[in-house]
């Protein structure tokens, strides 16, 4: 007995051992002092960890609004889609295949190196060079190389004319301090995870403390120009991770947040307008969520099919129900309003007119049943972890259902999604796009021939032709022209069925103000202005 | 058999129990739709590019050529690098996998602390009110959806009373002593959900085991010997009861650590659980891959010690 009492209790010592070892363990105290008076953290929700601290890389939201506030893009964007100055002062073009950009000659890496020229020019070539998976690459598909003329001038050589280039790089391509990045044999595997001596960047704060799974502590860079007083006004942001939303309110409603970096769900916002000690800010979108039906259907290719499908959506109900008023018509046109310059409102909504839908059918050829309903049936795909496509693919399948066209849901979670996508496994797709803040540039992926996401397979030699024109088209007055023909086209062709584009809104405390609103879920109020701005109300 | 060859043999059984749980892991994997490529590349990335992605991560090559090397890899104990994240998987885990321990364990320690007891107390009154109290209890905890009694949870303790925090695993600007007193303040409301999706288990199959052990005929011998009710309940009939309630709490280990998945989401508990739901949705396969063969031995050790336990426990299990 005792023996076997002995035995046991070196098990249960064993298994204390072995937990012990893997048990948390505290982090050793931080060797700077307290922070001076005055000097306050500002906390921010957010759902999701970073997956990687490389910009060029980095996919999720919680990367973007992390690696944001360190690494400066060339250009901001302002409530129309107009690109604002950042770190470029002036952008153009030399000639049609040259632009080029001047950036400040003020700013500073956090280690105190100079923000050059050198810099911008070597970071756009390795991303050409090196292919990481994030947005920028993307952009770079007439990009041909980058030469820093000077400490302050850029001069982009580019492989086939192209009008947009300049300024959707200067958008989406952060800037990355080359005495740091080209120690890793390539940008596209380079974590930047701060094991090599912590972050270098150049933003208004620095990520010095990283707990995983919990929590990103950004410091303040003393010297930051871009910001009113030259200073950023917190001394610390802090995002910690809620992966679930309703955690995330509580946490603000408590006050352990002082602000959430996602955009509330529709359903959320009025009940945080109304609840004590939370503001709650209202962010233009400048993205739209659609349908697109694949011609690739021979029943889809059919025009009068295509409009009968876009005169059986209830689109006023959609934005008043699902998306709770929060929600402008695009006049079913990719050129939505937010685009002022581009926006033409001669083109209008499809109207909902189910008589008119099925006029449309029997116009096609099709012969309604006795119940009357026509012998088509549809396969629509969308993601269940998009919550407001997942609730109106269902209000549009009822009303196609009143026109007689039966119209079959398939949400899949998000991998099986992007696969149907990707081959072309549906007959029509639900889904959005966060930013849609170039027309040329969003007419080439989603119209042209082999464009990654022309998800209707359209290959119309008209609209082929004015895409390709408003590509090398430099005269902006000319060229909205040529954008709003290529719109009616897609307009009229159903092409695309552009349905609205959503207004966002973002919480935070009402014992912090001076936050600047951006455009966007990307930027909105945890843009590097907006954080570096933002101070407790006094 | 003799102890040492017993041992050994559920060491044999540990050691292809985990073989099997990799190799489906692998396959598993690799049927799911789309790829790691399209999961993580953004809408303007040409075809090219997702392939070059592709050949970045090795999976290009042949199945059987990718399983060999992984095989390879693990008996080097590298668990490779993670697609999404360019860091060692282990990196990736051992950041995670301590949280998920302290927090499993925590459950089991409360779970079995609160529900032996409950079930005692219940078969020792049986068909008395308390008993009939308990079962509804049990029955109840069994229905239980961790995110509904988690967001409650937080919404009375955390928001109204303000006696507990609301999410997380410590307070960021804890250290020392202080450090330690907020591990335990934030790992409160995690645990006890997780208590009590687990607890109506363990009190009913208590309850049933300890009242067929009552019904035994050593019971009724040990009556008629005149011991008392109190040494016959503890030290006679409880010792044969918990041999089930023993199998169930390594059974149960599983289904704590796929509950620590929804609870670690809600508690915003840096655990494993959240790292699976984040690798998925990237598909990154190295970080999941290490996750379930993390959590394959965790298991398989759990049930290994726990067939160990009952072999002391219960002499007849080293003889059959």
């Amino acid at each position: 007995m005792r023996k076997r009492s002995l035995v046991i209790a070196t098990l249960a010592a064993s298994v204390a051992l072995t937990l012990s070892a893997c048990a948390p363990s505290a982090p050793p105290e931080a060797s700077s002092s307290a922070a001076a008076a005055g000097n306050d953290t500002l906390t921010i929700a957010t759902t999701t960890d970073v997956v990687n601290y490389n910009p060029l890389i980095g996919n999720s939201r919680s990367d973007y609004w992390i690696t944001n506030l360190m690494y400066p893009h060339l250009m901001s964007i302002d409530d129309t889609g107009k690109k604002t100055p950042e770190l470029a002062t002036e952008w153009g073009y030399v000639d049609d295949t040259t632009g080029y950009y001047v950036i400040r000659d003020d700013m500073k890496w956090s280690d105190g190196e100079p923000v050059t020229a050198e810099d911008v020019a070597w970071t756009m070539n390795a991303v050409k060079k090196d292919a990481p998976s994030g947005t920028f690459y993307g952009q770079l598909a007439n990009f041909d190389s980058a030469t820093a003329v000077s400490d302050t001038r850029v001069e982009v050589k580019l492989s086939k004319p192209d009008s947009s280039i300049i300024e959707e790089i200067g958008f989406w391509g952060n800037v990355v301090p080359k005495h740091v990045f080209e120690k890793a044999a390539s940008v596209a595997e380079f974590p930047n995870d701060g094991s090599d001596g912590g972050w270098v960047g150049a933003g208004p704060f620095t990520l010095t403390k990283v707990q995983v799974g919990q929590s990103y502590e950004l410091d303040r860079v003393e010297d930051y120009p871009l910001v009113d007083g030259g200073t950023p006004i917190p001394a610390k942001v802090v995002y910690r991770v809620f992966p679930d939303v309703n955690t995330e309110i509580l946490a603000l409603q408590s006050g352990e947040v002082d602000a959430i970096a996602n955009a509330l769900p529709p359903a959320q916002v009025d009940q945080l307008k109304n609840s004590p000690g939370i503001t709650v800010e209202e962010v233009t979108g400048l993205g739209y969520a659609h349908m697109t039906y694949n011609m690739q259907n021979p029943d889809l290719a059919k025009l009068e099919v295509r409009q009968a499908l876009a005169h059986a959506v209830d689109y006023d109900a959609i934005r008043t129900v699902v998306l709770q008023d929060q929600a402008v018509s695009t006049g079913s046109s990719p050129l939505m309003p937010v685009l002022s310059d581009y926006y033409d409102d001669s083109l209008t909504e499809y109207e909902f007119d189910t008589d008119k839908a099925r006029e449309l059918m029997e116009k096609a050829g099709y012969t309604a049943d006795a119940n009357g309903n026509f012998p088509v049936s549809f396969r629509l795909i969308y993601s269940l972890q998009d919550s407001v496509t997942s609730q109106w693919a269902q209000l549009v399948k009822d009303s196609a259902a009143e026109a007689g066209i039966t119209i079959e849901l398939q949400g899949t979670e998000r991998n099986t999604y992007l696969a149907q996508t990707n081959k072309g496994d549906f007959d029509i797709y639900a889904g959005n796009f966060a930013i849609m803040d170039d027309p040329v540039t969003n007419f080439t992926l989603a119209y042209l021939p082999g464009g990654a996401i022309n998800y209707t397979y359209v290959d119309d030699p008209q609209l082929n032709d004015l895409i390709a024109q408003g590509a090398v088209t430099s005269d902006q007055d000319e060229k909205i022209d040529i954008m709003r023909q290529a719109a009616k086209i897609v307009h009229d062709n159903v092409y695309d069925n552009i349905m609205y584009t959503q207004n966002l809104f973002f919480a935070h405390s009402d014992k912090w103000d001076g936050f600047i609103t951006q455009p966007s879920e990307l930027l909105s109020i945890v843009n590097p202005e907006s954080l570096a701005s933002a101070h407790k109300v006094q | 058999m003799p102890r040492s060859s017993f041992i050994l043999r559920r060491l044999g059984r540990a050691v292809f129990t985990i073989w099997f749980a990799v190799t489906v892991t692998f396959l598993l994997l690799r049927l799911l739709p789309g790829d790691p490529a399209l999961a993580v590349a953004s809408p303007n990335m040409t075809d090219d590019a997702r392939a070059a992605l592709l050949t970045q991560y090795g999976l290009d090559k042949p199945l059987i050529v990718q399983y060999g090397l992984y095989l390879i890899q693990l008996v080097q104990g590298n668990f490779g690098v993670s697609f999404t994240q360019s860091i060692p998987v282990m990196d990736v885990l051992l950041q995670r996998l301590p949280w998920t321990l302290l927090l499993t364990v925590s459950a089991l320690v409360l779970t079995t602390a609160i529900g032996i007891p409950l079930g005692v107390l219940a078969a020792s009154k049986r068909g008395g009110f308390l008993d009939k109290l308990v079962q509804v209890i049990g029955v109840t905890g069994q229905s239980i959806f961790v995110p509904s009694i988690g967001v409650l949870l937080l919404f009375v303790f955390g928001l109204t009373l303000r006696w507990l925090p609301i999410g997380g695993a410590y307070d960021t600007d804890a250290y020392g002593a202080a450090w330690y007193g907020s591990v335990a303040s934030h790992l409160i409301l995690p645990a006890v959900s997780l208590m009590l999706i687990q607890l109506g288990s363990y009190v009913l199959t208590m309850r049933s085991t300890l009242i067929d052990a009552l019904g035994e005929d050593y019971v009724t011998l040990a009556k008629a010997n005149g011991l008392p009710y109190r040494r016959i309940l503890w030290k006679h009939a409880l010792r044969n009861a918990l041999l089930p309630t023993t199998t169930l709490i390594g059974l149960q280990l599983g289904f704590l650590v796929g509950g620590a998945v929804l609870t670690e989401t809600v508690f915003a508990y840096p655990g494993i659980g959240r790292g699976i739901y984040e690798a998925v949705t990237q598909l990154d396969f190295p970080v999941l891959q290490g996750a379930f063969l993390l959590l394959a031995i965790t298991v398989v050790l759990a049930n290994m010690l726990t067939d160990i336990v009952y072999g002391f426990l219960d002499p007849r299990v080293k003889t059959s």
